[in-house]
């Protein structure tokens, strides 16, 4: 047995996985995370506006003129939560394509499609609760498929993207929009200090939930960095795979192909 | 993360502009075309969508109908549509795709009239609007004078009291007696030609 066998194997057999720092049962994860989701739901564009100062807006830009979407395309916004990126996708895939707005937890996907609805985005967009790692869709459905900011909360990656793989067009792309490591230290460091010091204390005040923005930090350092994220997809299957870190390595854009 | 930033900036001015326009602006013809703009003077193109009578500003070169490119100081003139041709004949601007979608932006832009007056009066009030419209006024043309005094102070000093440079009429004085001497030269290389051919005959 080869070494990637070996270690496919020792991913698959193990019965642990990561919620912050804690390590917890596989089984667990899923309802753990979505406590830490039903909580936030409603707070979520405020924090995130302010946790990032406005910028996480301009990183989903980015991942918006990376896809390459053109009119009639279909689009799968997976772990879309509260529907930025999908509230951009149905504007530019027009009246002939579709974006299904999916998440894994029925309060993001309940605020989201207020938002939208309010927007007055209803023509093309579906919305579908959804496990990444089970997409209930069916082999080559969508031109692109994007996950910002919910890789990490998922409880076996890999199976997730081996699941986004088999919902992709040949001639698909997948663009995962997620935090990441700054690649210089004394930004690290900074870093370091804002997540773990300042980024609880704005969550219980604004969101009085200090505990879902302590594991936002933890989570957001137990995520593969750069390169490991971008050996992954190659593993699941995607070619051409590449990366773009924002913001000083804060956050990466991976982008893979299949063809 | 700059054309995020100018794109963003961008689709938010436009919008705005759209909703504050004289009159409902129809661009239903335009709907899901696409108009990007290649500047020389910036490192991405920047991409005009239309979707449900708004503009969406992006990146995203796959997707366009038609690629302008040119240069920042062009783009003026690209509001007149009877330019465009004048312009690629020019060779101010290169297009590519279909020139039809180029010509529907430019009405569209050619079309745009916002009455500023009105819409700050709307949160100001009419005669704080007034003043702030005279003052504005004032300010220009104070500044467009005091841009002219300066303008002819540095050539008064840079031509006259310095002289680093010459006049007009001294440069055309100087190409009168080139021209002059040219014409001397010429009569005296016509007197020699005769002198020589009379020279050979005998």
């Amino acid at each position: 047995m080869s070494t990637s066998e070996q270690k496919q194997v020792q991913t698959n057999t193990e019965s642990t996985t990561h919620f912050g720092y804690k390590t917890i049962d596989k089984e667990d994860k899923v309802s753990m995370v979505a406590g830490v989701f039903h909580s936030v739901a409603k707070q979520y564009d405020v924090m995130n506006d302010l946790m990032s100062f406005g910028v996480h807006r301009l990183w989903k830009r980015f991942t918006i003129d990376a896809s390459g979407v053109r009119p009639g395309n279909k689009v799968l916004d997976l772990a879309g939560g509260t529907g930025d990126l999908t509230a951009k996708f149905s504007q530019l895939v027009g009246k002939k394509g579709t974006v299904i707005l999916a998440d894994i937890n029925s309060s993001m996907l309940n605020v989201g499609r207020d938002k939208l609805r309010d927007k007055g985005l209803v023509q093309n967009i579906e919305y579908v609760q959804a496990n990444a790692q089970y997409l209930p869709f069916e082999d080559n459905t969508f031109d692109i498929v994007t996950i910002a900011f919910g890789l990490r909360n998922v409880t076996d990656k890999e199976m997730a993207l081996r699941s986004i793989y088999r919902v992709l067009k040949p001639g698909g792309r997948l663009l995962v929009l997620e935090f990441s490591k700054p690649d210089h230290e004394l930004l690290n460091k900074a870093y370091d200090f804002y997540s773990f010091n300042i980024l609880p204390k704005m969550g219980e005040l604004i969101a009085k939930d200090g505990s879902s923005y302590q594991y936002l930090a933890e989570s957001i350092r137990m995520h593969p960095d750069q390169e490991t994220l971008k050996s992954m997809m190659d593993n699941a299957g995607f070619e051409q795979t590449s990366f773009k870190n924002l913001t000083g390595g804060v956050v990466a854009l991976h982008k893979g192909y299949k063809f | 993360m700059l054309a995020q930033i100018l794109s963003s900036s961008l689709e938010l001015i436009i919008n705005k502009a759209l909703a504050l326009n004289s009159y409902a602006v129809d661009l239903n013809k335009l709907e899901q075309k696409t108009l990007t703009i290649a500047l020389t003077e910036l490192g991405f193109p920047l991409s005009f969508s239309v979707n449900s009578n708004a503009i969406i500003v992006s990146n995203l070169t796959e997707r366009a109908d038609c690629t302008i490119h040119t240069s920042v100081s062009t783009l003026r003139a690209l509001k007149v549509e009877q330019q465009l041709t004048d312009l690629i004949k020019q060779g101010k601007l290169d297009l590519t795709g279909d020139i039809k979608v180029a010509q529907q932006f430019s009405v569209f832009a050619e079309n745009l009239d916002i009455d500023w007056q009105s819409e700050l009066a709307k949160h100001i009030g009419d005669v704080p609007t007034h003043k702030l419209v005279s003052f504005g006024n004032n300010m220009a043309d104070k500044l467009q004078f005091a841009a002219k005094q300066i303008n002819a102070d540095i050539s008064e000093y840079i031509v006259h009291e310095k002289c680093l440079v010459v006049t007009r009429s001294q440069v055309e004085k100087f190409n009168l007696q080139v021209r002059n001497v040219s014409d001397q030269v010429d009569s005296l290389e016509t007197r020699i030609k005769v002198l020589m051919k009379g020279r050979i005959k005998t």
